[in-house]
């Protein structure tokens, strides 16, 4: 046994002081519950209340500059400008926009395009309400070795994982996770594991190849991915694709429970119907995470079991047993109780109490419009936000062609409107991701992350 | 409470003092519910380049002047931006308890003792002048061995602005500069260096595990190895 020495007391001395300051974050922690339930747990933080919703806007030819755009929101509780769009950025042209994330710092806001595979790097610290362009990242395919589709941005420590959707070579559905500094500079990318590569994971038999969502559980070490489509598939005309058995092949079946430091590929479980977004709980020991099948509408549950291996299982329908609602986003409270799931068909938002992980059950539903897509909700559980816009040629048609952003309050029991902008009617164009936004900007999230 | 850094904080709550000095610097670091994995094994996995690590004009805890490309090249470097008058549990004092934890466990590992470098760069320099860094570093070092473990400032916030600006690392003042948690707001940054001054890994909150910062230095010095096999 070692002796201590005067560094060790030092030390401890450097520890009490710890301790006393991580008492009172300890409280001031009861008082700042804000943010978004989805985010990154490597993302800065808000404290306080979001003041802005950004919104990555899909351009409409023919409807104002018909370019995509950031349209930021006011949502600040009381101010005169509440539930208005204070200032919107556009970009060159039509790149599918989809969706976006913030760098760890939150200084930058990182938006893709999934036709045009062009990445679109906001300012949104100099000017919370009103983010400016400052860099556009145009050579994807070229400088990732042929992946394409870029879904999103992750926060990672000084880095930005961005998950893919398709590939160079044939626009089918395998694909790469993608890694660039904060500054904007390629650093690797990650193929997917397949059949015939599957990186020495378990349940190769199963793996696809395909992406779409990447989340990490920092405790677990743990980074798990899910799977969607090809180019091909998601920019193909909705109705001439449901038609074509063929094209309906196409379609991820897997999610990859991967180390995340070592950004290998572990296990491939076999999850049937385009398993899409991924929501870890937040919890101390809640070692799980949710995700939904766009497909076969079925909400399923990725666990460690008792002898801390990975799994996946199918644990409740989404809507009718039949299937067909389409869901899409999904999103967790940060107390892990509540699940409220958004289903493109119906329009619908379904709220399930998934208190047992296990065995969710449905306590709410609510017709949000004739389409809806996604949602965000505050951390504190009192205010979500829904878009409409899926895909620029999967949205529906006519009079059932909503395109809003909508906000409301959720008291535990109903969502009860707060306002609703109109994207149509402003010339915005289709409305679809949305993030928050604050001149307040605090610590890491894993610094509080769940209680 | 969930912190993060409850590896730093659990002997003086759980043993008291005395056995808390022990836990703290056990040679093996355990795994703990805030690391709840086993690290990949060093060399199972690379590191791809991010970045080369930027230079600049920098003072030294004797207030002697030094370039920071000095001190990223010629070793393995564990490099963490600091100030001493951060109190925010789960950024200075820990990445500074994290750099202790390597840094003890370089003592009894020579290859880690002559291969490895540790530095600690104030972004604070108006007030942790050298002096005040050299008491610092008098507190948090252990003196005489292990590997060479560096606490440095520089002249001027904007002398050091151009490394701050080149490692992305955010600084802002707090609006109540009596703040509990210290005067200034940061995001945590650690960043580990290869021999060539290359950034090979970022550390942050959840990620600054000093069990993945020692297989990554490790799988840093296995891939030298095998590089001068060929």
């Amino acid at each position: 046994m070692k002796t201590p020495t005067n560094c060790q007391l030092h030390t401890v001395k450097i520890s009490l002081a710890v301790v006393i300051g991580a008492l009172i974050l300890t409280l001031n922690a009861r008082v700042s519950r804000a943010d978004e339930t989805c985010s990154s747990p490597y993302l800065a933080r808000i404290d306080g209340q979001e003041e802005f919703v950004y919104v990555w806007t899909l351009g409409v030819e023919g409807m104002g500059d018909g370019a995509d755009k950031l349209v930021t929101v006011d949502v600040k509780p009381g101010s005169p400008g509440y539930g208005k769009v204070i200032s919107s950025s556009s970009v060159d042209g039509r790149n599918e926009a989809h969706h976006g994330g913030f760098a760890d710092d939150r200084r930058q806001l990182w938006l893709a395009g999934l036709e045009s595979s062009r990445v679109f790097i906001f300012d949104v610290h100099s000017d919370p309400a009103k983010p400016k362009l400052t860099k556009t990242i145009d050579n994807f395919a070229e400088t990732t070795g042929g992946a394409v589709g870029p879904h999103g941005a992750y926060a990672l420590p000084g880095r930005v994982l961005i998950p893919c959707l398709s590939n160079a070579k044939d626009k089918g559905g395998k694909t790469a996770l993608v890694e660039y500094s904060n500054d904007g500079n390629y650093i690797t990318t990650h193929w997917l594991p397949t059949k015939e590569d599957a990186h020495g994971a378990s349940g190769a038999e199963f793996a696809d190849g395909y992406g779409y969502d990447a989340r990490v559980l920092p405790r677990k070490n743990a980074l798990l991915t899910s799977s969607f489509t090809g180019w091909n598939n998601y920019t193909m005309d909705f109705g001439k694709l449901t038609a074509d058995p063929e094209a309906m092949k196409h379609f991820g079946s897997t999610m990859v429970m991967w180390d995340f430091h070592a950004r290998q590929p572990k296990k491939v479980f076999q999850v049937p119907g385009a398993p899409l977004e991924i929501r870890w709980a937040w919890g101390d020991k809640h070692n799980y995470a949710f995700t939904a099948t766009a497909l076969t509408s079925k909400l399923w549950l990725v666990y460690q079991d008792d002898r801390g291996e990975w799994q996946a299982k199918e644990v409740a329908p989404i809507g009718e047993a039949k299937g067909g609602v389409l869901p899409v986003d999904i999103s967790i409270s940060a107390d892990d109780k509540t699940l409220f799931v958004d289903s493109f068909g119906d329009g619908k938002c379904r709220v399930f109490d998934v208190s047992d992980p296990q065995k969710p059950k449905q306590i709410y539903e609510k017709q949000i419009g004739k389409q809806v897509n996604m949602v965000s909700q505050s951390w504190d559980g009192k205010r979500l936000y829904f878009t409409s816009s899926l895909l620029a040629r999967w949205d529906k048609q006519g009079a059932d062609n909503e395109q809003f952003l909508r906000g409301y309050a959720w008291d535990g029991k109903e969502l009860k409107q707060a306002f609703d902008l109109d994207f149509t009617a402003l010339k915005l164009g289709r409305p679809h991701h949305m993030l928050f936004g604050s001149t307040k900007i605090g610590a890491n999230r894993t610094t509080v992350a769940s209680k | 409470m969930h912190f993060a850094h409850r590896r730093f904080l659990r002997p003086i709550f759980a043993l008291g003092l005395a056995s808390s000095v022990m836990n703290l610097f056990a040679a093996e670091l355990p795994r703990d519910s805030d690391y709840d994995y086993d690290p990949p094994a060093p060399g199972s996995y690379s590191l791809p380049v991010v970045k080369s690590a930027p230079d600049g004009a920098l003072l030294d805890s004797e207030g002697k002047s030094l370039n920071l490309r000095d001190l990223t090249h010629g070793r393995v470097t564990v490099l963490s931006f600091i100030y001493t008058r951060c109190a925010a549990p789960k950024a200075c004092p820990y990445a500074t308890g994290v750099l202790n934890q390597i840094h003890h466990l370089s003592v009894d590992d020579t290859t880690l003792a002559k291969s490895m470098r540790l530095i600690s760069i104030s972004f604070d320099p108006e007030y942790d002048t050298p002096q005040r860094l050299a008491a610092y570093s008098e507190n948090v070092r252990e003196q005489g061995s292990g590997c060479e473990w560096r606490f440095v400032t520089s002249k001027s916030r904007a002398e050091l602005e151009p490394i701050l600006a080149a490692c992305d690392q955010a600084v802002d003042k707090r609006q109540n500069p009596a703040d509990p948690q210290g005067p200034l707001y940061h995001i945590l940054r650690v960043f580990l260096i290869d021999r060539e001054g290359r950034i090979r890994n970022i550390y942050s909150s959840g990620t600054l595990d000093p069990r993945l910062v020692v297989a990554d230095v490790k799988t840093l010095l296995l891939e030298e190895s095998r590089v001068s096999k060929q």
